[in-house]
């Protein structure tokens, strides 16, 4: 009995120190591919307002989902326009706004690759035997790579040899562990640590990637939320965006 | 038109690794129920590890591991001439060890409750230890082994984190049934979703119930 006694006093000790969810800590689902850029502009308005802001990194597809379904956040930052779009149309969101524009990338670690000038001819080698490409249906930088492979007549061929990573990050991933011998990430992604160490090609035939973000209509703090949406679009926050490899 | 080919390649990663996992369920299971040796606990604490291990450290362990940078997968690669992950012999690697403290237990629990005697009398009549455990044991921990063999196959029919780490999910390797269902709920193809899930959830009641009446015969 006393044992079940401590047991419960541990467990009671342990939920009291817990640290109280802060009243005006935002929430933030964040698309994957926008992790390094966003973890320093959190920190730049944590320190500059002390407004806390807490992100959810997942594939956009998955956050919309949560969204659709009521997950409690206060902003969603996407990967495209067509989700934060289709949750305004719900009466879930507010005006979506374009935050970021992104660029698909061929990138890879293997060095031998490092002296190729285009990225199709990476893509036609016999010896890239794997090749990543995020889920096209719920990655929008996935759709774009496709859409690219299509243009250049390669996607059928490329069948066999693709990989498809859940999201942007994972194919990035798989392309840092040399699990695949290359992977169509986000430009942003060759500007982290790990992303320097390789090598990218730009892929002009992906289309841009117009990221839009939105203030949720269930936020019980929409003004804290539609503070830091007015951050996110001010001259400060690009500087920032752009450092990490986005277009305006 | 759903696409039925996950569910296809999860009964077949399944069955394979079952019939796998037998054999050297068998025979890890053999030694930890017989034989004294120094290390036996720490043995079979390992061979437990992937129960408690969280299937994204496993996947992700043997992410590096199959990976073209590691041994394993040089090995690979040098044998037989293409990459080890992203494959479906890759999938079974992954499940034979996710699996395998499923296969071991129950069999291993089947023969130390076989009666010692029985075992002391083939000896004595001249039969090697391995004819005794293919004439002696084998036949008298039926049970233990089929329930094994359960656990097993609905075991890795569930698997989803490990390899959502190293699949890939390559339509006709290693896009398996869990895989397609979370992608289908994901893309918002609920009715995808719903068809699939309904087809599994039979599946895995029928060989529960199997696998219950082979515990309580025991």
């Amino acid at each position: 009995m006393s044992h079940v006694r401590i047991l419960f006093m541990f467990l009671l000790s342990v939920i009291g120190s817990m640290p109280a969810m802060a009243e005006d800590t935002l929430k933030v689902a964040v698309a994957a591919n926008f992790i390094a850029p966003f973890e320093e502009l959190a920190q730049q308005y944590e320190t500059k307002t002390g407004v806390k802001v807490e992100a959810t990194f997942s594939s956009s597809g998955k956050l919309y989902a949560q969204i659709a379904n009521g997950a409690p956040y206060d902003l969603f930052l996407s990967a495209d326009e067509d989700r934060p779009r289709k949750l305004a149309a719900q009466g879930l969101s507010q005006t979506p706004f374009v935050y970021a524009r992104g660029q698909v990338v061929l990138w890879t670690s293997r060095k031998d690759l490092f002296s190729a000038k285009e990225w199709q001819s990476i893509v036609k080698r016999a010896d890239v035997a794997k090749i990543a490409v995020a889920n096209p249906e719920t990655a929008p930088y996935g759709a774009a790579a496709k859409q690219a492979l299509e243009q250049a007549r390669l996607w059928e061929a490329v069948q066999p040899r693709l990989v498809f990573p859940q999201d942007i990050a994972q194919a990035f991933q798989y392309a840092i562990t040399g699990a695949v011998d290359a992977g169509f990430c986000s430009l942003s992604s060759a500007f982290t640590t790990e992303g320097r160490m390789g090598y990218y090609l730009r892929v002009p035939q992906a289309p841009a990637i117009i990221q839009a973000a939105c203030v949720l209509t269930s936020s019980p703090r929409k003004d804290t939320a539609a503070a830091f949406a007015d951050y996110l679009r001010s001259k400060e926050a690009m500087a920032v965006i752009m450092r990490y490899g986005y277009l305006k | 038109m759903i696409d039925l080919l996950p569910l296809y390649l999860s009964a077949k990663l399944a069955l394979v690794t079952t019939a796998i996992l037998l054999v050297i369920g068998a025979a890890l299971a053999y030694p930890l129920a017989f034989r004294r040796f120094n290390g036996k606990s720490l043995c079979e604490a390992f061979i437990n590890l992937p129960l408690v291990l969280p299937p994204t450290v496993l996947g992700f362990f043997l992410l590096v591991l199959m990976g073209p940078r590691a041994a394993m997968g040089r090995a690979w690669q040098a044998l037989f001439g293409s990459g080890l992950l992203f494959t479906f012999t890759a999938l079974v690697i992954a499940s034979i060890i996710y699996s395998l403290p499923f296969a071991v237990q129950p069999m291993k629990t089947a023969f130390t409750r076989i009666d010692k005697r029985l075992i002391e009398n083939a000896y004595v009549l001249g039969l090697s230890p391995i004819s005794t455990f293919f004439r002696v044991i084998l036949p008298n921990s039926l049970g233990g082994i089929a329930a094994g063999a359960i656990l097993v196959f609905l075991h890795t029919l569930g698997e989803f984190g490990v390899i959502l780490m190293v699949g890939g999910s390559v339509p006709g390797q290693t896009k398996v049934a869990s895989i397609a269902i979370y992608e289908a709920v994901e893309a918002l193809r609920y009715h995808d979703a719903w068809v699939l899930s309904a087809l599994l959830i039979p599946t895995s009641y029928v060989f529960l119930l199997v696998s219950n009446k082979v515990f309580r015969s025991e």
